[in-house]
């Protein structure tokens, strides 16, 4: 209580100090009136009485002062003068000042911005209820090939026998995302992201709807009114934010739908993939439209195939991942051993903040890392600069020592002056931190997940604060601490330059440098190899070439394309042929190819192959991706054939053919030759047997870093609803794609063009992640080099400076140059090259961890290793050499006259 | 802090202080001294203003508590008075310097 009371009162004098001291001179001054009235009425003269009131009352000062130390609190305004102390003492070193402000603001701002979106991305929770708990359900299947599980989407039945049966799950919502064409206002449809979801989606969630209601029971039945959920942002953006927006239609896909409810802000659903392999290049936005699931017949009743769903699962509390894991896969294999499936299924969980950041978490977690480093290293560097700051200052420092300073007050009076450098430094580096997240948001690929959600909020400042004081106590402590060693006596005996050039100091700020160079290495291994494995996956051979071809994926979402439509097959048809034929006309154009999923967004419509000439269990059968195209494809792509014929307008009549890419052929028919052979099941509801045609040379079709295996079939056999045209023209992109635009929307303006853009740009699109940590490793590897080099040509420099006068002498004494320049960089070498050591020990340990972001790079690759050494190592001879040579043209004369 | 080892002699001060603010009721500064002098017989060399630091650590610990009035010749001064919890702390800072001094009693009597 006591301590509590003096420490209250002793704050509050803080703010009112004026007031105080004038209360006190005023009840010190009635004292002394006091005493002198009745000194007076003793019969003391005015003088007398005053003179002998003052001498009863001791030093008026010294009471002052010792009232005022038990009335404050002297180590606030102790700090209040360490602060000015060390303002005044930066501010006679203004290129000391600048510097140590300027690396530090660089590095906080740049550890700050990464960290921003790792927060974002990768640690900051849903908006769901105890989003801990949700977990993504998928089917598992062995893979032959690899002899390991892969996770496969889910299958509604299976889905549905899990739900009722599972009792570590309290509720589970399936569930489909797509791009879904909606028209607000009437004029040309954009497309939107769209979940259409079993009814107890928000349930499972945990989240209300903030104006209307969730889905209920009928929403889903047949021939029920189309409702749709819309997110905060999809109200905003189609509504205005308008309060009476439920009842209200909007026009999604053509079809008119009834809004029922609207989400609360903040609640976004973040995009699932499908399955681990399946990317979602051009599809990486947000749910706007939350639409009721009915399921088809084939979903109720079929166990195999229509692996076409996700689904979201809460577990029960208390439960863990393993249990609800070990439980589902028991059920889920005995189900397949009761109904007989060809398949061994089982069930793979994760929980859901992990599946949603699976694809980025590594690369976000090296880049964060690495940052780190820079700001290590710039810590060891400012620590160095103090080191050697508190070494000239030792003078003073013993000065202080002797007049009675404390250690305590000693260190702190140093540290602060760290802290006030880390203050301005964290307050620029927050600063430009704003600026960089814009920066990372603008460069960072369109795949990042909840990229929409970066930004400087307050865990990110916490962070730069607390990094800030961090790097104050890294850089500060070691030169603080050293201020405690200071001997007066030696200090102040002998002059400054001797005590300072001790050995001690000169080694602890070699293992300094050695240490930066250490993480330098590291880190330009890292970027090296990040580097070369960018370059491979954009210089290899991909089987295709698509310069001067440009891209218009168009979705097919009015209702005279729906199924529930007669004629929707003829629909769809016809607006392709005539899209073909349009697009074909336009200025320039050598050739417009058709396929049913752009180049480079991954694994898609994947199916599996039948031969009636070979059947093979259902487990075993290959699996390829189908894509439906014209006979143009393969020359638009330049990609060869190199069997058979490709397809022709002459296959019109009897479309059932089939190309087939050279991994399909090794895999589905090994030892074969496949042309002429039937396959079959590829066709939606359609059984006709389908002859092999043709081999196409592989290709990167769906990602730069893997041959798919690929069927391609005319889209006579089956039109899709999402067409990719591909125009190879002598025109530019940037000509072509206007006018692209308005022959596609001649023929059909409701149709939807969510893509349009070149080719160039989409395989550079799809390599976006690995420019990205390219780019920003390439940045701090600089950085690091830079810092690095700093490092070393500091201390060298510090040192030759020093040693002034022992080269005077050696000079004198008839050395040369070169012996002088040698022995400098001899004292500069044992650190770097300390430091290399140490740094390849460390690579060896933390490629282990990188190795997983490399594409077809190994870990010890020689020249990544070997140039990032040789880099590093003719960088620090180059830093080195400067001082080196300074040491080597010191005037002998001058250099004996300052003793 | 600032209580360092000089804590007996505070102590003894304090004691001084609270047992006048006891006997004399509301007291201004000078009172105090005035009255700490001439109970000790001016056997104590007191600076009269080491009583005002003294005076506002027992304010600070709230066992008196300070008004201003006027003094019985017409000055406007600051009187001290004890407040409730500074009349309990007497008994227990009796009781201290009681063993003290017994203790130091001990030391100093002659051994035998």
């Amino acid at each position: 209580m006591d301590r509590i009371h003096i420490l209250l009162s002793r704050f509050a004098v803080l703010f009112r100090s004026k007031k105080l001291d004038a209360d006190l001179d005023e009840e010190l001054r009635a004292h002394i009136d006091l005493a002198i009235e009745e000194n007076r009425r003793r019969g003391m003269n005015e003088a007398q009485a005053r003179a002998a009131a003052l001498r009863a009352f001791g030093g008026i000062t010294q009471i002052r002062e010792s009232y005022r130390v038990q009335r404050g609190l002297p180590w606030i305004e102790e700090a209040a003068r360490d602060i000015r102390y060390a303002i005044r003492q930066l501010r006679k070193s203004p290129g000391f000042a600048l510097t140590a402000i300027l690396t530090l603001a660089l590095g906080i701002g740049a550890a700050t911005s990464v960290f921003s979106v790792v927060n974002a991305v990768l640690l900051r929770p849903f908006a769901f209820r105890d989003p801990d708990r949700l977990v993504v359900m998928r089917e598992t299947v062995e893979d032959k090939a690899r002899s390991e599980r892969t996770a496969i989407p889910d299958n509604y039945r299976h889905f549905l026998r899990l739900k009722k049966d599972a009792a570590t799950l309290e509720g589970a919502a399936i569930f489909f995302q797509r791009g879904m064409s909606v028209s607000p206002s009437g004029d040309h449809p954009h497309i939107v992201g769209a979940v259409t979801a079993s009814l107890n989606l928000f349930h499972v969630l945990g989240v209300q709807p903030i104006l209307g209601r969730d889905f209920a029971e009928g929403d889903a039945k047949k021939g029920a009114d189309d409702v749709v959920m819309l997110s905060y942002e999809g109200w905003q953006s189609f509504f205005d934010g308008d309060a009476g927006v439920i009842g209200k239609t909007l026009r999604i896909g053509g079809q008119p739908t009834t809004v029922i409810g609207v989400l609360p802000p903040g609640v976004r659903f973040p995009q699932i993939v499908l399955a681990p392999k399946i990317a979602f290049q051009e599809f990486a936005r947000d749910a706007m439209l939350f639409e009721p699931l009915a399921p088809s017949e084939r979903d109720l009743n079929a166990d195999m195939g229509n692996f076409n769903y996700k689904a979201i699962a809460r577990l029960k509390p208390g439960v863990t991942l393993a249990q609800a894991n070990a439980e589902l896969e028991a059920l889920q294999n005995a189900y397949t051993l009761s109904a007989h499936l060809p398949f061994r299924f089982g069930i793979a969980l994760t929980p859901l903040a992990k599946d949603v950041a699976s694809g980025v978490s590594g690369a976000l977690w090296m880049l964060f890392a690495a940052v780190s480093a820079v700001l290590l290293i710039a810590c060891v560097n400012l620590a160095n600069l103090q080191l050697a700051r508190a070494v000239n200052a030792e003078r003073e420092t013993a000065v202080r020592a002797a007049l009675g300073a404390s250690r305590g007050q000693l260190v702190r009076s140093r540290l602060t002056e760290s802290l006030v450098l880390a203050f301005a430094g964290g307050a620029a580096g927050t600063a430009l931190a704003f600026g960089g997240v814009r920066l990372l948001i603008a460069l960072a690929p369109a795949n990042i997940p909840r990229l929409d959600e970066v930004h400087v909020s307050t865990v990110v400042l916490l962070f730069a604060a607390g990094l800030s004081i961090a790097a104050a106590i890294a850089f500060g402590m070691l030169p603080a601490l050293r201020s405690l060693r200071v001997a007066p006596q030696a200090a102040l005996q002998a002059k400054s330059t001797r005590t300072a050039n001790t050995q001690e100091s000169h080694r602890t700020r070699s293992m300094m440098v050695a240490a930066q160079v250490a993480c330098t290495v590291v880190l330009l291994i890292v970027t090296s190899l990040a580097l070369r494995s960018f370059s491979r996956l954009l210089r290899q051979d991909r089987g295709f070439d698509v310069s001067h071809v440009t891209l218009a994926q168009v979705d097919l979402f009015s209702p005279q394309y729906g199924d529930s439509s007669n004629t929707y097959k003829t629909a769809k048809l016809s607006f392709t042929d005539r899209a073909l034929a349009a697009l074909g006309q336009l200025p320039g154009v050598q050739s417009v190819a058709l396929t049913s999923v752009a180049p480079l967004t991954g694994e898609t419509w994947v199916d599996n192959i039948s031969r009636p000439d070979h059947p093979v269990p259902a487990g075993q059968k290959p699996r390829v991706n189908v894509r439906w195209i014209n006979p143009d494809y393969l020359p638009t792509m330049r990609s060869p054939l190199v069997a058979g014929r490709n397809i022709t307008d002459a296959d019109r009549a009897n479309p059932y053919v089939a190309l087939i890419s050279e991994r399909t052929a090794r895999e589905g028919f090994p030892g074969e030759n496949p042309i002429g052979r039937k396959i079959t099941d590829l066709v939606p509801d359609d059984k006709h047997p389908i002859t092999v045609i043709g081999i196409v040379a592989d290709a990167r079709i769906n990602g730069l870093k893997d041959n798919a295996a690929m069927v391609y079939l005319p889209y006579w056999a089956y039109t899709p609803w999402t067409l990719s045209f591909l125009v190879r023209s002598s025109q530019s992109s940037d000509t072509l794609i206007p006018e692209m635009r308005r022959a596609i929307w001649q023929i059909d303006p409701q149709v939807a063009i969510p893509t349009l853009k070149s080719m160039d740009e989409q395989v550079s699109d799809s390599v976006a992640t690995d420019r990205f940590q390219a780019m920003l490793l390439s940045g701090f590897g600089a950085a690091a080099l830079f810092l690095a080099l700093l490092g070393v040509y500091g201390v060298l420099a510090y040192s030759v400076s020093l040693r002034r006068q022992e080269f005077g002498i050696r000079i004198a004494l008839g050395s040369g140059k070169s012996a002088l320049i040698g022995l400098v960089l001899r004292q500069a070498a044992y650190p770097v090259l300390l430091g290399t050591v140490v740094g390849l020990a460390m690579a060896l340990i933390a490629l282990r961890w990188v190795r997983s972001l490399l594409y077809q790079t190994p870990v010890m690759d020689p020249l990544a290793v070997g140039g990032s050494v040789l880099l590093l190592l003719v960088a620090a001879t180059m830093a080195a050499i400067v001082p080196a040579r300074r040491a080597a043209s010191t005037d002998p004369m001058r250099a004996l006259r300052m003793e | 802090m600032t209580e360092s080892k000089s804590d007996v002699l505070q102590g003894t001060l304090d004691l001084m202080v609270l047992k006048t603010l006891e006997s004399m009721g509301p007291l201004h500064g000078y009172g105090i001294a005035r009255r700490i002098e001439q109970v000790s017989a001016n056997t104590l060399s007191l600076n009269q203003g080491t009583i005002y630091p003294a005076l506002l650590r027992l304010e600070q610990r709230r066992w008196v508590k300070s008004e201003w009035g006027i003094s019985e010749t017409g000055r406007r001064a600051k009187f001290y008075s004890l407040t409730r919890s500074g009349r309990k702390q007497i008994e227990q800072e009796i009781e201290d310097w009681e063993r003290i001094a017994a203790t130091m009693a001990r030391f100093l009597a002659p051994s035998n």
